[in-house]
């Protein structure tokens, strides 16, 4: 999509990939599962994304979608998956069903421009339509079944109320299963202001819901740019409230409060930051000396991690394959590109399905365990010629070239688990000579002149957040860690955390773990006192040392 | 192998304790440490502990007997209830082959070749004799090695040990090692030119046997001077000693040493005229203390402390908190690994090989629980479930739980499962993990193993009762009999399943051993300054070179990072790949 020498060529193309990537993106980003006439949806669609002028917009949608897939491990719900196992001609339709449809009718007028009411009489808070909120509670209440740490954690530490007093400032992504997250902190005694880290994530129902509760959500599916920072400045600045927490998710939030309202941060205990972006730009911030603040890095905590590369992959790699290409894999001859949590997670699950599996990798330790795993580590030059399926999971870039693409065999399967879309070299395939068919959404064939073809997925795209879904079970541990980083940074005594970044205590990613121990009826086995003392730990946790390797 | 460490590190306490000092052919220390009501029974025997092997095997039997509160008779009788009178001897012979068999597996890592697998399934008459031929020393115990003056082909005398008459066939041993260590072999080939240890003069503490020999002669190689002596009394494989001392290294180490004789070989080792050593190599720390305390001075020319054990990082860190270690040390054991080898891989293997071993049972669908998820519980329930077993895990850790969870395996307390579960294995590191009042519930034919921390974990001592009787049916395996007929089935007394009843690859070694000469070495080379008087962790580079020399055994083929991709990641094209903090 990015590359400007084939632009002209492929420009007819594009323009109607323009309208495949926006049903992608709604696709992606709505949680809903209504199953509405296809073509009203597609209208519904196009009029919803007329307003976006053409060419610039796509690149900046698909970087949204990148950044989005890269950062924010955004839900869909297990009810699409049917849909989208629909024969090829229709499935692009049924895809599209999965748009929200409650941005119908009204989007003649921006939110902005519109004054809502909640049934409180409150009006502060900026969503798509105020009435949708019995519908979003509904929806909140189906994720909170699948949520069930926060739940227990509302429980748990309802009567203590720790968060009371804390004036928390968000910016994520605003579905079911951050309204769980925001209404615990509610529920914990905390009062929220929020909006949305991404332009497209938004569930315009939840953020109702959310709003007639009385939080106060700048938020709806499809702002522009402009409309972004505006939301985020608006639940920023508010006269007779001000921040003490911010809860951030792309570091965008903090960004825009140290250029526009440095001040607020002499009462600002903490920030609490999600994504891998987020993260570099607060060591960045730390590393200038110019962080001014506490800040708890949550995305490396050890179940966080675990849960969004190894497990989440596992589950995923097979899913996002059968759903795409229908594809057996039994005795197919796979190549995974590094093994790392991603790579294993893939492994073990091809390898369980009876694939047989080959690894290429570069770090010999890593290498060594994908030996002793049994699997046959191999350049991918060795096998490229050979094998019917190609994952990607190294985290670097052209992994898989042109040159390698064209050895392949005819019907081979391309697809990246890792880093955003660099591993595959996609834009080397944009040459006239090649011939592009998109057989099924996310599904291309690429057609070389002798008539061999490599099915690309996702357009070299992480498959696991493009054609399946995201476990709700990992976005509960992502909630919880960040309530209790929350939790830890306001009630942390004087002192505790300098303005630096931290990682959440052990025993905090303990008590992440502990309170999803519940959904699989996990029985904890308590060390006895003597056992305690013998090991020379507290009865309590932390269990092991920091440098444990889980 | 990491329990290994636990057990040097009780081994040094016994050491250090001459009343307890062992008898010198039974169980392994850590046992030892386990089974003090022993204690008095093998006391006893210390006076005949010098006699011939049958005799001490017999008595080693016997001790174990009177041990477990039964006097000789109640033992013949129960041995003419399971048969005849006749088997019983054969029995006790064989136990105490085993056992040989056992310290070797457990101290020295020693590579049981496949030929002995079958032969130690074999029937107890035979399997005694097969198994002997592996233990060297045969007749000539009469006099000490410290008495005696032995002198190599070539004229050299400065060693002892049993007898260098075995040279050759210990130099066939050493000739096996290498075939399977060949990370080793290739960085003999790779640094050989450049001899990065020239002038090093390293002396080595630990066990001496065969794989330890092809490191030594690797050090050699790379231009090293070595005097070596044993870690543990019972570990030396003679031949090896022999053929190591006839190529040149001085070698002070025979199998059966007393505690006098360990410490004079440790000092003869450090103390030589015109020789001073300048690296240690040491397996337990005792080595370092030794010299701490004898000869302090030595320690201004030395360049550094690599050390292999559990026990010995721990002295270490001990000694550097409280400002006292005066050298740079390095800490092998926890590299990545040998972690990962010594734990996951390595028990993921030996578990099912124990229980098959021991007890031929069959795991398809049988119900069992793990004790403790961490790496070994890892390894363990990844190869019980590939067999088909119904694996539940109990676990203290949450985040070790949820590990569990995720992995398909039902965590539960052992108390809800122990009525119904056919296996029982511990791997927590804790102790009394598995107690008498778990052991009076479980049902019959029960089997209780350990894979964790030495002895602790399962509470032996509460078997110990009179209203139980134990009958050995097999080596490392008992049948403890409730006053009901139920009848529980323990393996190795409670003791490390993977070292007591099967054998350690001897890949694990080579990691081991390479990780050592790869520490000595950036000891040696480094510039001044880079390493203080601190323990050091090996740099992750040395790690990857590590598992890279590994490679080749598996025809596994590293992809090179191309410049472009190695700018895109901000790493360099040799690595290191991954940040410290990597999980």
């Amino acid at each position: 999509m990015s590359d400007p020498a084939g632009e002209a060529k492929l420009e007819v193309k594009q323009a109607s990939k323009e309208v495949k990537e926006s049903e992608n993106v709604a696709e992606k980003y709505s949680a809903m599962t209504v199953s509405k006439n296809s073509e009203m949806n597609m209208g519904e669609l196009s009029s919803a994304f007329s307003a976006v002028p053409t060419h610039k917009p796509v690149k900046k949608q698909i970087q949204f979608v990148e950044d989005k897939q890269e950062f924010s491990r955004f839900p869909t719900k297990a009810g699409r998956r049917s849909l989208s196992r629909s024969i090829s001609q229709s499935s692009t339709d049924s895809y599209s069903s999965a748009a929200s449809y409650t941005d119908s009718s009204d989007d003649e007028t921006s939110p902005r421009d519109k004054t809502q009411v909640n049934s409180k009489g409150s009006s502060d808070f900026c969503v798509k339509n105020i009435k949708q909120a019995e519908f979003g509670r509904r929806e909140i209440e189906i994720a909170e079944q699948d949520m069930s740490a926060l739940i227990s954690l509302r429980k748990r530490a309802q009567s203590e109320k720790p968060l009371a007093g804390a004036k928390i400032v968000g910016c994520t992504h605003i579905t079911a299963q951050t309204a769980v997250l925001i209404e615990t902190l509610v529920a914990l005694g905390a009062q929220c202001r929020w909006t949305a880290c991404n332009i497209y994530s938004t569930q315009n129902e939840v953020a109702a819901a959310l709003s007639e509760i009385g939080v106060a959500v700048f938020a709806w599916k499809g702002e522009s740019e402009d409309d972004f920072w505006w939301c985020i400045d608006r639940c920023v600045n508010t006269e007779g409230w001000q921040p003490n927490m911010i809860l951030d998710d792309g570091g965008d939030l903090t960004h825009w409060m140290y250029k526009k309202y440095p001040n607020v941060f002499k009462k600002i205990r903490g920030i609490v930051e999600e994504s891998v972006t987020g993260v570099h730009r607060l060591y960045q911030l730390s590393k200038a000396g110019k962080l001014c603040v506490p800040a708890m890095n949550v995305n490396d905590s050890v179940t966080k991690q675990k849960f969004d590369n190894l497990y989440c992959c596992r589950e995923s790699i097979l899913d996002g394959l059968k759903r795409t290409t229908d594809v057996m894999f039994g005795g197919k001859q796979v190549v995974v590109c590094g093994y790392g949590e991603v790579g294993k997670g893939c492994c073990a699950a091809l390898k369980a399905l009876g694939a047989i599996v080959y690894v290429t990798e570069i770090d010999p330790i890593c290498a060594l365990q994908g030996c002793m795993d049994g699997f046959r580590v191999v350049k991918l030059n060795e096998v490229i010629r050979q094998v019917d399926v190609i994952i990607t999971c190294t985290g670097n870039k052209n992994v898989v070239t042109r040159d390698q693409l064209d050895r392949m065999k005819n019907g081979s399967i391309v697809c990246n688990m890792g880093h955003s879309n660099t591993e595959i070299d996609v834009a080397s395939l944009r040459t006239p000579e090649l011939t592009w068919e998109r057989v099924r959404s996310q599904v291309d064939h690429v057609i070389w002149p002798d008539g061999k073809r490599v099915i690309l997925l996702a357009e070299g795209r992480l498959l696991n957040l493009s054609c399946s879904t995201v476990p709700t079970f990992v976005l509960s541990i992502t909630a919880t860690t960040q309530a209790l980083a929350l939790i830890e940074l306001y009630n942390a005594p004087e002192g505790r955390y300098k303005q630096d970044v931290y990682l959440l205590p052990k025993k905090m990613d303990e008590y992440v773990a502990s309170l999803h121990l519940a959904t699989f009826d996990a029985h904890l086995t308590e060390l006895s006192d003597e056992q305690a003392k013998y090991l020379g730990l507290n009865k309590n946790g932390p269990f092991k040392p920091n440098y444990y390797r889980y | 192998m990491a329990e290994e460490k636990e057990q040097t590190e009780a081994s040094w306490e016994h050491l250090s304790l001459p009343d307890e000092f062992p008898e010198p052919y039974m169980e392994d220390r850590a046992g030892l440490n386990g089974e003090e009501g022993e204690g008095a029974c093998v006391t006893r025997y210390q006076a005949v502990k010098c006699s011939p092997n049958l005799l001490q095997m017999l008595k080693a039997a016997e001790s174990r007997r009177t041990a477990q509160g039964r006097d000789k008779d109640e033992a013949e009788a129960e041995a003419s209830e399971s048969g005849t009178g006749e088997p019983v001897i054969e029995a006790l012979k064989t136990d105490m082959q085993i056992q040989f068999t056992d310290q070797k597996q457990e101290f020295d890592k020693r590579i049981t070749k496949t030929a002995r697998r079958s032969l130690s399934r074999s029937i107890s008459h035979s399997s005694t004799d097969s198994l002997s031929s592996a233990c060297s020393d045969s007749s000539e115990d009469e006099s000490p090695p410290r008495d005696r003056l032995q002198k190599t082909s070539s004229g050299l005398s400065d060693f002892c040990i049993k007898n260098i008459k075995q040279a050759e066939f210990g130099r066939r041993e050493i000739e096996i090692a290498q075939q399977e260590m060949p990370a080793l072999m290739v960085l003999r080939k790779r640094v050989g030119d450049e001899k990065p240890l020239a002038g090093a003069k390293v002396v080595g503490c630990t066990h001496v046997t065969a794989q330890t020999a092809v490191l030594i002669e690797t050090l050699s190689l790379l231009g090293a001077q070595c005097r070596w002596a044993a870690c543990n009394i019972f570990s030396t494989q003679n031949a090896v000693a022999a053929a190591l001392a006839e190529g040149g290294t001085s070698v002070f180490a025979w199998r059966g040493e007393s505690e006098d004789d360990f410490w004079w070989c440790i000092d003869r080792c450090v103390a030589a005229e015109t020789w001073q050593p300048n690296m240690i190599l040491d397996d337990g720390g005792d080595l370092t203390h030794w010299i701490y305390k004898k000869y302090p001075s030595l320690f201004r020319k030395i360049k550094g402390v690599v050390e292999e054990s559990v026990t010995g990082i721990y002295r270490l860190y001990q000694l550097s908190k409280a400002g006292r270690l005066c050298v740079p040390a390095m800490n092998v054991n926890d590299s990545v690994t040998k972690q990962k080898f010594d734990n996951l891989y390595c028990c993921k293997e030996s578990i099912l090989d124990g229980l098959k071993r021991t007890t031929d049972v069959m795991f398809g669908g049988k119900q069992l629980v793990v004790c403790g998820y961490g790496e070994v519980g890892k390894g363990c329930c990844a190869a019980l479930k590939a067999l088909g077993t119904v694996v539940h895990v109990t676990e203290v850790d949450p985040i070790c739980a949820l590990q569990a969870c995720m992995d398909g395996f039902r965590v539960v307390k052992l108390s809800e499962v122990v009525r119904q579960v056919d296996m029982v294995i511990t791997c927590t590191g804790n102790k009394n993990v598995v107690g008498r009042e778990h052991l009076d519930r479980m049902k019959n034919g029960c089997i209780v193993c350990n894979m964790g921390h030495s002895s602790t974990e399962i509470d032996l001592a509460s078997l110990r009762t009179a209203e139980l009787r134990w009958e050995r049916v097999r080596p490392q395996v008992d049948h403890v009999i409730w006053p009901d007929g139920k009848r529980i089935v323990l393996l190795a007394e409670g003791r490390l399943l993977n070292l007591s009843c099967s054998t350690v690859p001897s890949l694990v070694l080579s990691i081991t051993a390479t990780t050592q000469a790869l520490a000595l070495i950036e000891l040696y080379s480094a510039p001044e300054g880079r390493y203080k008087q601190d323990v050091y962790l090996l740099p992750k580079k040395m790690d990857e070179f590590v598992a890279s020399l590994h490679l080749p055994t598996f025809d596994a083929h590293l992809t090179e990072l191309t410049e472009e991709q190695a700018k895109y990641l901000g790493i360099s094209k040799h690595g290191p790949f991954k940040q410290n903090y990597y999980r």
